[in-house]
C-alpha cells in the first residue's frame, strides 16, 4: 500500500538525518516554544479556511526553579501549564497567517496572560515537485510577560521540510530566533528544532514521534546538560465533525530539559471565505 | 560548530536530489457532479509519478482529500487543481471530500 523507497527518498532520508546530527552536536541554549509542540507540515491552511486551535502542555514533572526546564522566566516549570489559542486563516493556496494568544497557569496560580504573537507560513512550489516538499515560517512575538520570558520580543525563521515516504511523513522545522528586545537582544541567532514522524494508519487515530528542542546560540552553544531535548510519542487524528486532536507524553532527555510533559492539542477547520484568488498550479510562493 | 555551517546543513535537505520526478502519466481526471465523485473508482499503474487533475463542476466547493497519500485542496465550484502523487505500490487509496460527509469515498487502485 505504501509508496516505494526510491534512490529519491533514500537521498532525502540521508539529508534528514545529516540535518539531527547537527543539531545533535551543535552547542547552543535551549529555545523552544513550550506554548506549541506542534511540529509543522509542508501543506497550510487552505485559501479561505480558517483554524482554531487551542494547544496545551502541562509540566508534569518539573523544576523546582524558575530558569529551568521550560520555564524561561521566574517562574517555576513544575505543575506549569501552558494554554495557548491560534487562529490561521489561508491568504491563498501557498500561505497562511496566524495570531496567537498565550496563556500559562502556574502550579497553584490562575491563569495569566503571557504574550501574543503573529507568524506567516507558506510552501513552495506544489507536492512532489521538489525531493523533499519546503516551506517557510516567519513568526514575529511580543508582549511578553517578564515572569514566564525574559524577552520581549522575538523574531523567528524556520525553513519545513517534509518528505513522505508511503504512508510515513517526516517532517523538520530547524528554528532560527533572534531576540530583538528584552533579556539576550545584544546576543546573536539561536537554534531550536521541532522534528516529526507521523505514519498514516486510520484517519481516526496514527501513530506519531515528535521532537523538540534546541542548543542554544549557533555560534556559542550551552552545554549540553543544560540543553532541552524532548521525545514525544504521540496519537493524532480525526474525531467526528472534523475536530482533530494531537495528544503527547514527552520526555525529557537532558537534565535541562523537564522530565514529563503531557501535550494536548485541538483543531477545527472551516472555510470563512476567500479573499484573494485561486493561486496558480504552477505557481511557487503566492 | 560554525553556524554558517549549520545553516548550510539544516537545508541540504531542499537541495539533495533536487531533480523534478518525471511524471509520466498526466491524463488522469476525477469529476466531481451532482454531490459526488466520478469515477469512483480510478485505477492508475503502479511504480510511476502520477498526476490527477480535479475537476468541479459543481455549484459548491469541495475539499479533495486522500488520508493515505496526505494529499488536501479545495476546488471552487467551476474549477480544478492538479494533484501531483508520487510512485505508488500496488493497492488502494483513500479520497473524499472533506467538506461534505455524505459524498461517498472514492477509490484509487495502483496496479
Amino acid at each position: 500500500m505504501a509508496a516505494p523507497v526510491t534512490n529519491r527518498s533514500i537521498r532525502a532520508a540521508l539529508g534528514f538525518a545529516l540535518l539531527f546530527c547537527a543539531a545533535a552536536v551543535v552547542r547552543c541554549p535551549a529555545q523552544l516554544d513550550p506554548w506549541e509542540f506542534e511540529v509543522y507540515p509542508y501543506s497550510t491552511t487552505p485559501r479561505g479556511m480558517a483554524e482554531f486551535e487551542t494547544d496545551n502542555a502541562s509540566v508534569v514533572d518539573g523544576h523546582a526553579a524558575g530558569g529551568e526546564g521550560t520555564a524561561s522566566g521566574t517562574v517555576r516549570s513544575q505543575g506549569m501549564w501552558y494554554n495557548s489559542y491560534e487562529v490561521s486563516y489561508g491568504l491563498t493556496d501557498r500561505i497562511e497567517a496566524a495570531f496567537y494568544l498565550n496563556m500559562a497557569q502556574p502550579g497553584g496560580s490562575g491563569l495569566q496572560w503571557a504574550g501574543d504573537k503573529v507568524r506567516l507560513r507558506g510552501r513552495l512550489f506544489d507536492q512532489e515537485t521538489l525531493p523533499v516538499d519546503v516551506g517557510w515560517y516567519l513568526e514575529l512575538e511580543w508582549h511578553k510577560t517578564p515572569q514566564f520570558d525574559d524577552a520581549v520580543r522575538e523574531l523567528e525563521f524556520r525553513p519545513i521540510l517534509e518528505k513522505d515516504v508511503g504512508r510515513l511523513s517526516i517532517m523538520a522545522n530547524p528554528k532560527f530566533e533572534k531576540v530583538l528586545a528584552g533579556v539576550g537582544h545584544e546576543q546573536g541567532v539561536e537554534f531550536g528544532y521541532v522534528a516529526g514522524l507521523h505514519y498514516r494508519w486510520e484517519r481516526s487515530l496514527s501513530p506519531g514521534l515528535e521532537f523538540y528542542g534546541g542548543s542554544g546560540l549557533i555560534d556559542h552553544a550551552d552545554p549540553v546538560g543544560k540543553q532541552q531535548h524532548y521525545v514525544f510519542p504521540t496519537v493524532w487524528g480525526e474525531l467526528p465533525g472534523g475536530l482533530e486532536y494531537d495528544v503527547g507524553l514527552g520526555y525529557g532527555l537532558t537534565r535541562g530539559s523537564d522530565h514529563l510533559i503531557f501535550k494536548f492539542n485541538l483543531e477545527l477547520e472551516r472555510f470563512v471565505g476567500a479573499i484573494l484568488k485561486a493561486s496558480p498550479d504552477n505557481g511557487w510562493l503566492f | 560548530m560554525n553556524g554558517k555551517y549549520l545553516i548550510i546543513i539544516s537545508l541540504l535537505p531542499i537541495v539533495v536530489g533536487m531533480a523534478d520526478p518525471e511524471i509520466k502519466d498526466k491524463g488522469l481526471e476525477i469529476r466531481f457532479e451532482n454531490h459526488q465523485f466520478s469515477p469512483q473508482t480510478l485505477t492508475v499503474p503502479a511504480g510511476t509519478a502520477l498526476q490527477i487533475t480535479v475537476l468541479n463542476l459543481s455549484r459548491e466547493r469541495i475539499e479533495f482529500e486522500s488520508f493515505r497519500l496526505n494529499r488536501e485542496k479545495v476546488v471552487e465550484p467551476g474549477g480544478s487543481v492538479i494533484v501531483k502523487l508520487p510512485a505508488l505500490r500496488a493497492g488502494s487509496y483513500d479520497f473524499f471530500d472533506d467538506f461534505h460527509a455524505d459524498v461517498p469515498e472514492g477509490t484509487i487502485i495502483a496496479k
